[in-house]
């Protein structure tokens, strides 16, 4: 296995009288994008915030390469580049002013690599303006310009394609692939769009009420790569629910007029012909949306992602 | 320790690339000339004495406030004084030097309090706005301990008191030189002081003028930081410090009877009760009484500070 980069040991959050993070404990490996998703108030920031110092643990540690945010904060933060939630600048102060500034905070960031930075995220031309005249867009990239200044092992990126366009989305997406391919940086993302994440990410931890519901290897999709999510609309579905189940041994689910169910792709149209001689009617057969999606609702119950 | 420089240096540039702070300057700058411009025109300004005639220009001028003040009898307790320093020149047989840019430097002292006012504003905003902004996230994410952090801001707040005391210094005294001429370099005077009349230098004057203003200054910039940091509010900062500001002697008066109201800050804020035979505000106090009550009020005003923002969770809005 590749080597550790960041480490949870049983972080416990208690805010007031509440236990806002009940005990995560996960590891984010060199070179790995770690997706962190889950519904609003789940304790996405939360964490993140006290993975790049921002608030105190309650109890348990984070160690970054091996170093305590709690004994060892300046060597175990020196490591870290991050955007928690939006990347807020000066707004009275340029680009290349706010870059500045944020470079004289760590020693040995010389002005070629503030420059290397800035050509990294296409800002060369916005970099003389003011930063109260940036676009969400521009902010954001200037904010993942300034986590990696100091070229951090580990970046933390709190909704990093939060008001890009596509054309921005999927350079960013490259980008962060590439710092993890080559340069061998651990990177979190947390993300509400489960597709962005999907496709960025080689695993996914899954939180939920302030605990850790899953984490998933993104590839090991391609191991059930055979199996489809089929979706029909059929009527009556209780009876079509009985003949799959009687016929095909598939434990069907209803979700109003609708049957999901996983299926070899070679066995549908059989399926089909079996419900039809059954008396079935069948108004439409689809494949039913990425299974990430459908992970991630089972796992914490539909509607509640924010 | 490089670090630390940097750290100033970034507050310092984050006070001095804000438009605030120029119109901070060039109110001062502007107060400064009308200032001059008012003292020129007041006719009764003697930018200089004629070598032979000193003696009979003072006694002219004494017959003038004199007569003055037999037709307006408010004009007393403004006349006697200058007449009293007259005769003091006249007594002291000493050729009173004209009125030049170091008396201007040393009347515009009490353009401290501006000077006090700016300071409130950015020791209130300069916690404060961070959360503000927003920028305190980025700002807390680096491999800085918060104490230096916030010691770097406390330090930032004191150079742009010292910065601001000294473009009042300098300004005034190029103001002056401009309109009343520069008096030699280490010019005397005649003032009415409480303990009677005293011929001093002026370049003592200033400085004890100056900082004896510098105390409040700096008690006052001390608090409204520690609101800024604790409250993450510059409004409040601002309000709470310049009421006080504003309000502090009549708080200590109305309270004078209270056996601890020499504890008050504002008992103490004014260290030249102690000088030149003034009387204390409030009997039994001293000037080490009131050094050890402001050392007290400052370290607990900083402790504030640095305990709420050192704990300080970094939560959303």
């Amino acid at each position: 296995m590749a080597e550790t980069a960041m480490e949870l040991i049983n972080v416990k959050k208690t805010i007031g009288s509440k236990e806002v993070i009940k005990g995560l404990s996960f590891a984010i490996h060199k070179g790995e994008v770690f997706g962190f998703i889950g519904p609003n108030g789940a304790g996405k920031t939360t964490t993140i915030r006290m993975m790049a110092g921002l608030m105190k643990l309650s109890d348990g540690d984070v160690r970054i390469l091996e170093k305590s945010i709690k004994s060892d904060y300046k060597e175990a933060i020196r490591e870290v580049g991050a955007i928690v939630e939006n990347p807020e600048m000066y707004p009275f102060m340029t680009g290349l002013q706010n870059l500045s500034h944020y470079a004289r905070m760590i020693p040995g960031i010389t002005k070629e690599r503030i420059q290397e930075v800035i050509s990294v995220v296409g800002l060369e031309k916005a970099m003389k303006e003011k930063v109260g005249k940036y676009s969400l867009g521009m902010r954001q990239r200037l904010g993942i310009a300034q986590a990696l200044l100091h070229n951090p092992s580990v970046l933390i990126l709190d909704e990093p394609t939060n008001g890009l366009d596509p054309a921005g989305i999927r350079e960013i997406r490259m980008y962060i692939r590439k710092l993890a391919t080559e340069k061998n940086v651990a990177v979190i993302i947390s993300s509400h769009l489960l597709s962005e994440i999907e496709l960025m990410c080689d695993r996914i931890g899954v939180i939920k009420n302030g605990e850790l519901v899953t984490v998933q290897q993104v590839n090991e999709r391609a191991g059930q790569k055979n199996l489809k999510q089929v979706q029909m609309e059929v009527s009556p579905v209780n009876q079509a629910i009985k003949l799959l189940k009687t016929h095909y041994h598939i434990d069907a689910v209803q979700t109003e007029a609708f049957l999901r169910f996983q299926s070899k792709k070679e066995n549908i149209p059989a399926l089909i012909q079996t419900l039809a001689a059954n008396g079935i009617s069948i108004y439409q057969v689809g494949a039913a949306k990425g299974s990430l999606e459908d992970k991630f609702f089972d796992l914490i119950g539909e509607n509640t992602i924010g | 320790m490089g670090n630390f420089f940097n750290l100033i240096h970034n507050e310092l540039t984050k006070i001095y690339i804000q438009k605030a702070t120029w119109v901070m300057y060039t109110i001062l700058a502007v107060v400064i000339i009308g200032a001059g411009i008012i003292v020129n025109t007041a006719d009764d300004i003697k930018v200089s004495y004629g070598e032979d005639t000193w003696r009979a220009e003072l006694q002219e001028e004494n017959e003038q406030l004199t007569t003055e003040m037999e037709g307006e009898e408010f004009l007393e307790s403004i006349n006697s004084p200058l007449i009293e320093r007259n005769n003091y020149y006249l007594e002291n047989d000493i050729q009173p030097a004209g009125y030049g840019a170091w008396n201007f430097v040393m009347e515009n002292s009490m353009l401290l309090s501006l000077v006090s006012l700016f300071t409130i504003i950015v020791a209130a905003g300069i916690v404060a706005n961070e959360f503000r902004w927003g920028t305190i996230k980025l700002l807390l994410i680096r491999p800085i301990s918060r104490t230096r952090i916030l010691a770097s801001k406390y330090i930032s707040v004191l150079l742009f008191a010292l910065f601001t005391l000294l473009f009042v210094l300098i300004w005034s005294w190029i103001i002056g030189a401009i309109f009343f001429g520069i008096e030699g370099w280490n010019p005397y005077t005649v003032l009415n002081k409480s303990s009677g009349v005293e011929y001093v230098s002026i370049i003592s004057e200033i400085i004890s003028d100056y900082g004896y203003q510098l105390v409040n200054l700096i008690m006052m910039a001390t608090f409204a930081f520690m609101v800024s940091s604790v409250f993450r509010n510059s409004a409040l900062a601002v309000g709470t410090s310049i009421f006080l500001m504003m309000a502090g002697k009549s708080i200590v008066a109305f309270f004078s009877d209270r056996a601890w109201a020499k504890y008050i800050l504002f008992a103490n804020t004014d260290l030249s009760q102690y000088t030149n035979g003034n009387e204390p505000l409030i009997e039994g106090m001293s000037l080490s009484f009131s050094i050890t009550v402001l050392l007290v009020y400052f370290v607990l005003f900083l402790a504030a500070s640095w305990g709420v923002f050192k704990q300080r969770d970094i939560a959303g809005h």
